[in-house]
């Protein structure tokens, strides 16, 4: 589904993306990794044609980014990092006006069903909480059907139930069919979720695997970490306590 | 993308901007009420205008008959608005030099006196100015001399070889407030097309709103379009409310033709619009924006005669602010509206209009930044 062969990005003196290469397959959530700074959220704006690339070539569905971005942006959703909306709109409002930017008529309440928020459908957005926003924002990120997924950091800031919900949401994605490609700061929403890493430091990508064969290589290489085999960790101890039913 | 999908996307978002607007509730205050604020104030100051008047003080030390009448008549003159309140002159010569007032009338003791071996009374009135006020006090005299000149008539029969008088034409002249309110319809559209793009744009910008747009295929010019739907729709609905209460309150002649007037009102919305769309699409930032605005946009706004009339302007600068884009949309309206004239009396008008809108939106388009 998508092809990154060889990138590059510079901002001024400094090589943000540095020559990076991966596919992405149908239907698979590729999750990027890396420090703050170590050029995850330039390497999805190249592939969303939001900048432009300096060398090397993004393919997605076997189109080339850099020269067709329009209809690129047919077959790619975006969500931000921060989602934003204009106040004073109604959910269905806001479906509404993100499918008419790709000429189309939806089902909006269909859209918000698909996200449990058809209670608010004539809500304003101010009246959302963060994780009801990232709510929405995915699903007006889907209207159009699109081919390829982008999240940028999307848990960050949620609780956990908000965030295991955003988990089982980026499942549903995918079992339509959709690639996602995401980054992240959360090992273990990576460990869960995705089924490729990439963890790139300073404009390259330093490894390449699923988790799992991550894991073991470290292991290989002598890797070894005190055992305390616990049968819960803290969060468990959380949703135990508090549900995992959605607070808003 | 079709013809007729685009067109779904302009109208869907200028359809839901324009819900918005009539939601928020600052808004609709800066769109409809603050220039029916500035209509109010700056009507009640020119409503009454053109018909002259002098405030004045009269100082009365005469108990003649000939003087009381004369106050009396001072009262129910038009042109006269005695101040009763000030009964001694250093009082009068303290309200003068704060141009509370005119000029002072004093009548002295012996004002309406008959003199003796006389069979009529007479006296000296005097009109006590300041030097501020000269040109009151000087037409105050004369016409207080012509008012004499009758009343000695019917004392002393004298005869008069020539004489004045004046004709009233029925045609009808322009008011003051047809220039202001021409000029406040400038300010409203002013207020809405630049203002509000300027504060609207930057901020859309910082919450990444415009950002995400961008990833869709929607297109600049799109999103201009949707942007002047939605702001001509309003704008009509808000100079309506306008033109109404010119109509009831202030007694404002619409004589054009209202359709003209209201696509002309369209022509110069989308034109001053394009101000907005250029500054706010080209700032990252308000900061940014600020300076650049208040350069651009208030002198301008004074220049073209949105507070005061641009006649009161010296010549040089009057032949140097009829280029501006507001100026023909200010004398436009005032053309259609209260002198009745038509499209094609005002081509220079229209003509500038269109000049102005490719060369402003030529720029909104290159200076658009979606971040």
């Amino acid at each position: 589904m998508i092809q990154v062969k060889n990138l590059k990005k510079k901002y001024g003196d400094k090589q943000a993306v540095d020559g990076i290469s991966f596919d992405v397959k149908k239907g698979e959530i590729f999750g990027i990794l890396g420090p703050n700074g170590a050029g995850k959220t330039t390497t999805l704006e190249m592939m969303e044609t939001l900048r432009s690339i300096d060398s090397g070539s993004v393919f997605i569905d076997g189109i080339n980014v850099a020269e067709n971005p329009d209809k690129i942006k047919y077959l790619i959703g975006v969500q931000p990092q921060t989602p934003a909306f204009q106040d004073k709109t109604r959910l269905t409002e806001v479906i509404e006006m993100f499918a008419a930017a790709y000429g189309e008529r939806v089902d909006a309440m269909a859209f918000l069903r698909d996200v449990d928020l058809e209670d608010k459908a004539k809500s304003y957005v101010e009246e959302l909480s963060g994780g009801q926003k990232q709510r929405l924002s995915i699903t007006t990120a889907l209207v159009h059907g699109p081919k390829v997924f982008f999240l940028d950091e999307p848990t960050t800031g949620l609780d956990p139930q908000a965030r295991r919900n955003l988990w089982e949401l980026i499942e549903k994605v995918r079992a339509k069919g959709i690639s996602v490609i995401m980054t992240t700061h959360y090992m273990d929403e990576a460990e869960v979720l995705c089924d490729r890493i990439a963890v790139m430091d300073n404009g390259k990508i330093v490894a390449l695997d699923t988790p799992k064969n991550l894991i073991k290589q470290l292991l290989k290489r002598g890797f070894h970490k005190d055992q305390h085999v616990e049968q819960a960790n803290l969060e468990d101890v959380f949703i135990d306590l508090t549900g995992k039913g959605l607070r808003e | 993308m079709s013809l007729r999908k685009s067109l779904y996307t302009i109208v869907t978002l200028a359809k839901i901007n324009t819900r918005r607007v009539f939601r928020d509730r600052v808004a609709l205050f800066f769109t409809i009420g603050f220039p029916l604020i500035f209509l109010f104030v700056f009507g009640s100051l020119n409503s009454g205008s053109g018909n002259v008047s002098f405030n004045v003080a009269i100082i009365n030390q005469s108990n003649t008959p000939f003087a009381k009448q004369f106050i009396k008549e001072a009262d129910s003159s038009k042109i006269l608005k005695v101040n009763k309140d000030v009964t001694t002159l250093s009082n009068a010569e303290d309200k003068m030099s704060r141009s509370e007032l005119d000029a002072t009338i004093t009548l002295p003791s012996s004002f309406g006196e008959m003199q003796s071996g006389q069979t009529y009374p007479s006296g000296q009135a005097t009109v006590v100015y300041t030097e501020n006020n000269a040109q009151s006090a000087q037409a105050l005299s004369s016409i207080l001399d012509a008012q004499f000149k009758a009343i000695n008539a019917k004392y002393v029969s004298n005869i008069t070889p020539f004489t004045v008088a004046s004709k009233q034409l029925n045609e009808r002249s322009l008011s003051s407030f047809d220039y202001t309110f021409a000029g406040l319809l400038g300010f409203a559209i002013i207020g809405m097309g630049i203002f509000g793009p300027i504060n609207v744009f930057p901020e859309l910008k910082k919450m990444g709103i415009l950002r995400r747009l961008s990833t869709t295929p929607l297109k600049v010019w799109q999103y201009f379009l949707a942007t002047m739907l939605s702001q001509i729709v309003i704008g009509l609905i808000s100079l309506t409310i306008m033109f109404i209460v010119a109509r009831l309150v202030f007694h404002l002649d619409v004589v054009g033709n209202y359709f003209e007037l209201a696509l002309f009102i369209i022509l110069g919305i989308i034109s001053i619009l394009g101000i907005g769309l250029a500054l706010g699409g080209w700032a990252k930032n308000e900061r940014q924006v600020a300076p650049l605005s208040n350069i651009i946009v208030f002198p301008m706004m004074f220049l073209s005669g949105t507070f005061f009339p641009r006649y009161l302007m010296p010549d040089w600068l009057q032949h140097i602010s009829a280029f501006l884009p507001l100026t023909p949309v200010i004398d436009g309206v005032r053309l259609i509206a209260t002198e009745g004239k038509n499209f094609t009396d005002i081509l220079p008008q229209i003509g500038l209009i269109g000049a102005w809108i490719v060369v402003i939106y030529f720029i909104a388009f290159r200076v658009f930044r979606w971040e």
